[in-house]
């Protein structure tokens, strides 16, 4: 498969008072097209700050970033964006949040609303495009910036941490879900989180960062099959991942395993 | 039996039926708003309080019948300074708080220099204004501006720049214009705030017109009330006071009934005013 985005180089500083703070990098990644790509590392590495320069909505001091061969270097239409909270617009109802995609870039409303029911179906909210976000649970309002991020048909999709904000069995499901979903559209899809099994049970690469500046530790294949079950969930082999990703923490310092941190909490997250 | 009443409330047709429930929900209200009256008219009654003090309820109303041409002359000389007053100060204050969210010079000069100004007591300007503009319309409708266009302008300013991170970061993914960006998600996100500022403007109009004509007027109920006072004529005043009380009301009320039409579908307008949730 070609590669999509190539990172070369990338660094990103913040001006602070206390100074300049090195955020992020040099990164050098590529990522492949169709790619279910993690950036898993501790909080405040950077693995934010990453997306949102792959999306061109933060500028870079150093290196180049390439989606499709193009130089990153003004706010991508191309993409689709989701992050922890669903930032839906309280004014329209499900089906106008969907739209509302397709109405900031131009396009013809009524040519996509079809498609913005199937997106709503396929998640689960069929019966619920007339209803406002207020009258969604938190997992149905994210299903629904699902929807947003996918109605134009973007090749690549941006998630910062889409599941952080939900509860541990909404966002259990959510996972299952969101397989789902990229498995039926295939698109690119760069996922963070500090989820270290949530990485494994959805990509097809987790990228490791170093605490800040956020540098890549370690990329792992994981090498599994998908649908990813319970049954896959359970296996040896997904343990093994875990196992595999754990102890990079644990090298960094951020596991440990006598003293429960704040830090253990971010990385492991509920489990 | 069930469905004849069913059909009698349907033919009845959603008027009625509406405001039986309106009643329904508001019973409460309105019975201690009537026991609270009636305890007013009894208790000057029974401890004997003198009228110059506190006159009766009924007192008050007979002198609202018999000055009725007066106090309806006067009620539309305020009524009209409170409104151009309030309308001004719309005009003005929701676009330059537009401006002044959206341009950072104009944060960094006009911003500071107008919370500065909101804490002025506009009220001390009133006889300046007189010896400036003398007795009439004009010096009552400045004061009326004064005090209408500050909560709008900074409540304006709140809701124009309230917006989230994210919600700026999705914008710019879907490479709208400003100006379509401006329509679609800013201005619908500073309504809700706005609203605050209009509300509490509509609040502020009337008591600023009231009070400037205080200082310097020659007609309008604050002039009448100060007539009324300065006889003992408690009564009228307070039948004065119920008819200023109905125009900041109704003000009020329009200002709310814009806000329902505008922003069903914010927080603040899911809850109905008697405490019981409409969901």
């Amino acid at each position: 498969m070609k590669d999509l985005i190539q990172i070369n180089g990338v660094k990103k500083v913040y001006q602070s008072k206390a100074g300049p703070i090195h955020a992020l990098g040099p990164i050098d990644l590529n990522i492949r097209e169709g790619e279910f790509i993690s950036i898993v590392g501790p909080s405040g590495c950077g693995k934010s700050t990453l997306l949102l320069l792959v999306g061109g909505l933060l500028e870079y001091e150093a290196g180049q970033i390439f989606i499709n061969g193009n130089l990153v270097n003004k706010p991508q239409t191309d993409i689709g964006i989701v992050f922890q909270t669903p930032v839906l617009v309280d004014w329209r109802d499900v089906l106008g949040n969907v739209l509302l995609q397709i109405e900031m870039r131009g396009l013809k409303k009524e040519v996509y609303i079809e498609k913005a029911r199937n997106l709503l179906r396929s998640v689960g909210l069929a019966e619920f495009e007339k209803r406002y976000p207020f009258e969604l649970s938190g997992g149905m309002q994210q299903r629904a910036a699902f929807c947003r991020a996918l109605i134009h048909d973007p090749p690549l999709v941006l998630m910062d941490e889409p599941l952080g904000a939900l509860d541990a069995i909404t966002r259990e499901q959510l996972r299952v879900d969101l397989e789902q979903l990229w498995l039926l559209t295939k698109k690119t899809v760069l996922f963070v989180t500090h989820s270290i099994p949530e990485s494994v049970q959805l990509s097809d690469r987790v990228v490791v960062f170093t605490p800040r500046p956020g540098q890549i530790a370690e990329i792992i294949e994981i090498d599994l099959p998908r649908p990813r079950t319970i049954a896959v969930r359970e296996s040896a082999a997904f343990q093994q991942y875990i196992h595999q990703l754990t102890s990079i923490f644990m090298n960094f310092g951020i596991l440990r395993d006598t003293v429960s941190t704040n830090q253990q909490k971010a990385v492991v997250g509920e489990e | 039996m069930t469905s004849l009443s069913s059909t009698t409330s349907s033919k009845a047709g959603g008027i009625f039926a509406s405001l039986r429930g309106w009643f329904s929900e508001a019973r409460n209200t309105i019975l201690f708003v009537i026991g609270f009256l009636l305890f007013w008219e009894l208790a000057v009654i029974v401890f004997r309080i003198p009228r110059y003090i506190l006159p009766s309820l009924s007192s008050i109303i007979r002198q609202f019948v018999r000055n009725f041409d007066l106090i309806w002359e006067y009620t539309l000389i305020t009524g009209y300074e409170t409104l151009v007053g309030f309308v001004i100060a719309v005009a003005i204050g929701v676009p330059l708080a537009m401006l002044t969210a959206f341009s950072r010079i104009l944060r960094q000069t006009f911003y500071p220099f107008a919370v500065a100004l909101e804490m002025v007591p506009k009220i001390a300007f009133a006889p300046l204004f007189v010896t400036w503009f003398g007795f009439g319309f004009i010096p009552k409708m400045i004061i009326v501006f004064l005090v209408c266009f500050f909560p709008i302008l900074l409540n304006g300013i709140l809701g124009f720049t309230s917006l989230s991170q994210e919600m700026v970061y999705f914008s710019r993914s879907t490479g709208a214009s400003q100006l379509r960006m401006f329509w679609k998600i800013r201005l619908p996100a500073a309504l809700p705030e706005l609203f605050v500022g209009l509300k509490g403007a509509a609040v502020n109009a009337t008591v600023g017109a009231t009070i400037s004509e205080w200082i310097g007027g020659d007609a309008g109920l604050g002039y009448y009330i100060q007539i009324a006072t300065g006889q003992l004529r408690m009564d009228l005043a307070f039948a004065i006071i119920f008819m200023l009380t109905a125009l900041g009301l109704l003000l009020f009320y329009i200002v709310q009934l814009v806000e329902k039409r505008m922003i069903p579908w914010h927080v603040s307008q899911r809850v109905s005013v008697f405490g019981k949730r409409e969901i």
